[in-house]
């Protein structure tokens, strides 16, 4: 009788410990969710930037629209889905205050990573405060691959880079039947570190595939007179162009092309003829010139049909959408996934999680080199007729590259 | 009564500079330490402007290439493994050296035309750099590791002191006499045995060390930047409005410019997004029409 009382009191003292362990382990040791994930952006709205920075804009915005209409992403350490919450702010394109406010981003708001701006100027500036305030930073329109061999951990770049786009400018060319095949190069260089690397890159793959680069010109990033590169081009007889100018150089070339009666059969300008605005600004001119295309509208991966409805309800009179909202779009993918695989809002967890992406977003697969440089699909695109068309790569092309005729017959 | 004023003048300025270097230790985090550098650096920046604009009545347009300069060599040093004080000081050296080689001979020019040249040199030293070094200037993994945004501030603190207290020496002294007579009437100045070429050489001299030590510092705070970055012209019209929103020629004028510059346009655009640079566009509109004479005009009036 004795002994039973004595178990009892035991059993019911182990219970009562039981459960005030529990009652603890829940009431102190359980973290209090907050009520969104902040991610926070700089990207250039007003400047020179600004074009490329609002299409960057309205990618993100899209993107996120879609995650927190499905409640948002989940956070197994809270045990719940939590909305995204944006923090966007403006450098007005001076990369000076792109370190002011990641720094803003960083120590005030508390956002657990960073998603890119828009032009390497700009984030070159937000990858240092990435890797400085180690923060994850997800790149959108990087292509300079320079910056990665310095052995950075917390920057990625899901974006189609210098290698890619000049072997998607060779691609295309070797796709044209021979009698119209280019064989003589124009290269103008632009002296950025981004436009000496694609000089490089333009020189060996001419060099392996049998092409001649008969002009390589350089210009300054600042330069706004573009007549005797082009000059030089045409007295040498080249039939194909590549530069990666800024948006306002990428109308300027055209513009004086056009003058000059200069019309290669294939021009391909990386930056600017990518954006929504293009074909606003050049009309019928822009029609023939090709672009990065690495993302494109019609491509068929999960959600991208949706991008593409709610871009043209929200601007009805736009013809094409700018590349950077894809890229955009898909930005916000890959940190969502990330933050989902890795449980936490711990910045150094959800940067293990990018290391090992493995998704497919609205441009296709994408995974991450060690040094963070992105491993996705590239292709080209080409203005016809107001729209833009993937031309390149051609299981995934919407239309055939059209060889560009002289400009009176255009 | 001036000795009052002076009294006072260097009061406000103490009070001043202490103040902005207790800020760190009672709001922490890393956006106040940026804002609070970006205050010292804009403070050095638009008193080399106001040494040679402000006081001695020069317009020079090129104190971009003075600050690149500077930047440049700094960093170069310093990354060789040189102390930062050691670099620092080289690196406004070379903006002297190059002041003497081009910005002297532009000294010949006088009203717009040396606006106009000294302009030049800013443009002619952005291009050089843009096509000599194309890439980006990364800080190397060992000083990155060792990154301490606090001691950039403070070392940054100690420097717009030290220039603050070298204008006011020389707002006291017989070259700011001389230099602000030059500012007023040429021909008069030199007409009373002021050598005004002289004057002019030593005042260009003085206005591109303080450019280059403020090139030093950006060197030291930005851990990764485009080298033609700090070669662009808004390091030569920042300083030029912040000395015209503060005061020309004002000892105070400078550090009230540079508080509004940088403080309160911060807040305008975090408050206000893209409005922001049409109404600070607006202001500075308005002081320059209203106030002729700067922020420092208010209490003059």
């Amino acid at each position: 009788m004795e002994k039973d009382r004595s178990f009892r009191k035991r059993g019911l003292f182990l219970g009562v410990f039981i459960v005030l362990m529990l009652f603890f382990s829940t009431s102190l040791f359980a973290q209090t969710a907050p009520k969104t994930v902040k991610i926070g952006t700089v990207v250039p709205l007003t400047g020179r930037m600004a074009s490329g920075g609002k299409d960057v804009k309205v990618g993100y915005e899209i993107a996120i629209k879609h995650i927190n209409d499905n409640g948002g992403v989940m956070v197994k350490e809270f045990g719940r889905k939590l909305p995204i919450e944006l923090i966007m702010l403006d450098d007005e394109s001076d990369p000076v205050k792109t370190t002011a406010r990641l720094d803003k981003l960083y120590s005030v708001d508390k956002v657990v990573a960073y998603l890119g701006g828009y032009s390497s100027l700009l984030n070159v500036a937000g990858m240092s405060a990435g890797e400085k305030n180690k923060v994850p930073w997800v790149g959108v329109t990087i292509a300079v691959e320079g910056p990665f061999k310095r052995g950075f951990k917390y920057i990625f770049a899901p974006f189609s880079m210098s290698s890619d786009q000049v072997r998607a400018f060779y691609d295309i060319l070797d796709s044209i039947p021979k009698p119209d095949r280019p064989t003589k190069i124009a290269h103008f260089e632009e002296q950025s570190d981004w436009g000496v690397e694609c000089g490089r890159y333009i020189r060996e793959f001419a060099k392996k595939r049998g092409y001649t680069v008969v002009t390589d010109q350089k210009y300054a990033t600042a330069a706004n007179d573009f007549s005797s590169l082009i000059l030089a081009a045409k007295s040498a007889g080249a039939d194909a162009l590549f530069s990666v100018p800024s948006p306002p150089q990428s109308m300027v070339i055209v513009r004086q092309m056009k003058q000059l009666d200069y019309a290669p059969k294939v021009t391909t300008l990386i930056r600017g003829p990518d954006l929504t605005t293009y074909w606003d600004a050049m009309g019928a001119d822009a029609n023939y010139i090709l672009s990065d295309g690495n993302w494109h509208e019609t491509m068929k991966y999960p959600n991208n049909d949706k991008l593409v409805k709610d871009f043209y309800a929200l601007f009805p009179k736009e013809k094409s959408i700018g590349l950077p909202v894809g890229a955009a779009y898909a930005a916000v993918q890959i940190l969502a996934d990330a933050i989902e695989r890795a449980g936490s809002l711990d910045r150094d967890k959800i940067r293990d999680a990018l290391s090992t992406t493995n998704l497919v977003t609205v441009r296709g697969p994408v995974k991450f080199r060690p040094d963070g440089t992105g491993i996705i699909s590239y292709g080209l695109r080409q203005w016809q007729n107001g729209k833009l068309e993937l031309v390149s790569p051609p299981e995934a092309a919407t239309a055939k590259l059209l060889i560009a005729p002289p400009w009176n017959k255009r | 009564m001036k000795a009052r004023r002076d009294i006072k003048t260097i009061l406000i300025l103490v009070i001043s500079i202490v103040f902005v270097g207790l800020i760190p230790l009672f709001i922490k985090g890393e956006y106040v330490l940026n804002m609070l550098f970006l205050l010292c650096l804009y403070t050095i920046l638009s008193h080399s402007w106001n040494i040679m604009g402000g006081y001695c009545g020069q317009i020079n347009l090129g104190q971009a290439a003075f600050f690149g300069i500077g930047a440049l060599t700094t960093r170069y040093i310093w990354v060789a493994g040189y102390p930062f004080p050691v670099a620092l000081i080289a690196g406004s050296f070379s903006s002297l050296i190059l002041a003497c080689l081009i910005g002297i001979p532009t000294l010949r020019l006088r009203a717009h035309y040396f606006a106009i040249g000294t302009l030049g040199v800013a443009m002619i030293a952005l291009i050089t750099i843009q096509n000599a070094l194309p890439g980006v200037d990364f800080l190397p993994a060992s000083l990155m590791s060792d990154y301490n945004p606090t001691i950039r501030f403070y070392t940054a603190l100690i420097v717009a002191a030290l220039t603050i207290f070298a204008v006011y020496c020389i707002n006291n002294s017989r070259l700011g006499l001389a230099m602000k007579c030059i500012r007023d009437d040429e021909e008069a100045a030199s007409a009373t045995g002021i050598n005004v070429v002289r004057y002019k050489i030593i005042t260009l001299m003085l206005s591109t060390f303080f450019a280059g030590l403020a090139g030093g510092l950006f060197a030291y705070y930005y851990v990764s930047y485009y080298y033609y970055v700090p070669f662009e012209l808004m390091w030569s019209f920042d300083p030029v409005l912040i000395v015209f929103i503060g005061g020309a020629g004002t000892v105070v004028g400078p550090l009230i410019g540079a508080l509004c510059y940088v403080i309160l346009k911060e807040i305008f655009a975090i408050s206000m997004g893209q409005v922001n640079v049409l109404i600070f566009g607006v202001v500075f509109i308005l002081i320059v029409l209203f106030l002729p004479k700067g922020l420092i005009g208010i209490k003059k009036r």
